[in-house]
């Protein structure tokens, strides 16, 4: 009983952890009982050696994933503070001014009835054109910003279904953004799900006048274990005509270990990429 | 944290700077994968952003990350059904500082406490993994899988025991 209450403490003693009364009483047991000594020795033996072991380290992209991750949240909630600070007034503004007495309140609903009528008239009126233009600019940018950070989100969800949903919803990003092209990227070279990576590849197509896009499509394509999605890479880079794509396509089209069909398809792209020059 | 709750959410990263490594630790001792590794700690720190105003100061910020952590692995786990074993080359993490005359010796002990660690059933290589990789303690340890200290105290030495076994086992020899 004894034996076992001390066995039990043997982890926090390797830790430093046991309080200095605690840790004699284990030392003054070990004195005695030659069978927890064995014990003591063992367990330290395997302790120290879980310090050997090698401790795997992230990868730089992680860092910049995560703070990605946390622009397009920010941007979002500052969004919604600003929406909160502007609804707030508004209430106790109206409330103040609503009167109390039910005449009161019948004049100023005639009143404003008649603001209405009137204030229509006016707007019905032809505006000028630069005003109007100025407020749609506001609201397309409004909207593509929301676009963005909907495709965002939806790229980080758990489920394959909804990350094919958000890979869909940046084809509605009109403007080409980094945070979406890097996410897209991500879904590429890491997506557990095959459906996933290929649509993102699809809707990387847009981004082919950015270099850094084809360089990271290039680099993609040793590295991808799914057939489907190199051969989807080799026509998404022919499209773009990317002759830089060469030496890497022409290393896949020798490689022995490659798929037979991967091999063709980059045989005959280099092909096409050289009848192109 | 208490910042990032009240809506300084830009304080996440300097959470993220201080913990990402260790959590990243934690999920490949848990998948042996690191590229969903780091999905999985991307994934936790989208959690305390989403449901930072659930979070009681009561315990550690650590044990918090952990409980969430926690639960997207098992989300995940559950989404694939088999968790993914441990493979047998799985120590190569990384780089090694041992000196060349201990190399060969160490690196084969390193690699059999490797296979013994990685077929120790989940629970125990998790407990295992908090206490000596992670050095959590006892409270936050029992914070984390929701139990008693005193439980944790009995599931540490019971997880170091038996890894013990499979090592010394796996090589054949057993310490005098």
């Amino acid at each position: 009983m004894i034996c076992d209450r001390i066995r039990e403490q043997i982890p926090e003693c390797l830790a430093g952890r046991l309080d200095p009364a605690a840790r004699e009483r284990v030392i003054d047991h070990l004195d005695t009982c030659s069978a927890c000594r064995a014990e003591m020795a063992e367990l330290g033996a395997v302790w120290r050696g879980l310090e050997s072991m090698p401790e795997p380290e992230p990868s730089q992209a992680m860092r910049t994933r995560f703070l990605e991750m946390l622009s397009a949240y920010q941007e979002g909630y500052q969004e919604a503070q600003r929406k909160q600070a502007y609804a707030v007034p508004r209430k106790t503004w109206w409330a103040g001014l609503w009167p109390s007495r039910p005449a009161w309140q019948a004049a100023f609903s005639a009143a404003l009835l008649i603001a209405g009528v009137l204030g229509g008239r006016y707007l019905a009126a032809p505006r000028a054109v630069e005003t109007v233009n100025s407020e749609m600019a506001q609201l397309r940018g409004q909207i593509e910003n929301l676009r963005q950070l909907v495709t965002l989100s939806m790229l980080q969800q758990d489920s394959p279904s909804a990350r094919l949903r958000g890979v869909t919803y940046s084809y509605q990003v009109a403007q080409p953004d980094q945070q979406v092209e890097q996410a897209l990227l991500h879904a590429v070279n890491h997506d557990s799900n095959i459906n996933v990576r290929l649509s993102a590849v699809d809707a990387l197509a847009k981004f082919g006048n950015n270099p850094e896009v084809r360089r990271a499509l290039v680099d993609s394509l040793p590295v991808q274990d799914s057939p489907l999605v190199q051969i989807a890479l080799i026509d998404l880079l022919v499209q773009f005509n990317d002759k830089d794509a060469a030496p890497e396509l022409r290393k896949l089209a020798q490689d022995g270990q490659a798929n037979p069909e991967v091999r063709q398809r980059a045989s005959a792209s280099l092909q096409k990429l050289e009848v192109s020059r | 944290m208490l910042e990032v709750r009240a809506g300084d959410v830009g304080k996440l990263e300097e959470l993220f700077d201080r913990h990402h490594r260790p959590l990243f630790r934690y999920f490949v001792h848990l998948t042996a994968n690191r590229a969903a590794s780091e999905d999985l700690v991307q994934e936790v720190f989208f959690r305390i952003l989403k449901y930072r105003h659930t979070y009681q100061p009561e315990i550690s910020f650590r044990a918090w990350m952990y409980q969430i952590g926690r639960n997207v692995h098992m989300d995940q786990a559950g989404r694939r059904k088999a968790e993914v074993a441990m493979p047998e080359n799985a120590g190569d993490f990384g780089g090694s500082e041992i000196l060349p005359d201990r190399q060969v010796q160490n690196k084969q002990e390193v690699a059999l406490l490797h296979r013994a660690l990685a077929a120790l059933p989940r629970e125990k290589r998790e407990v295992l993994v908090m206490s000596r990789f992670l050095d959590l303690k006892y409270d936050e340890i029992a914070s984390v899988l929701k139990c008693e200290v005193g439980t944790v105290k009995v599931r540490v030495y019971r997880a170091l025991r038996e890894l013990g076994d499979r090592f010394f086992a796996l090589g054949g020899e057993r310490a005098s």
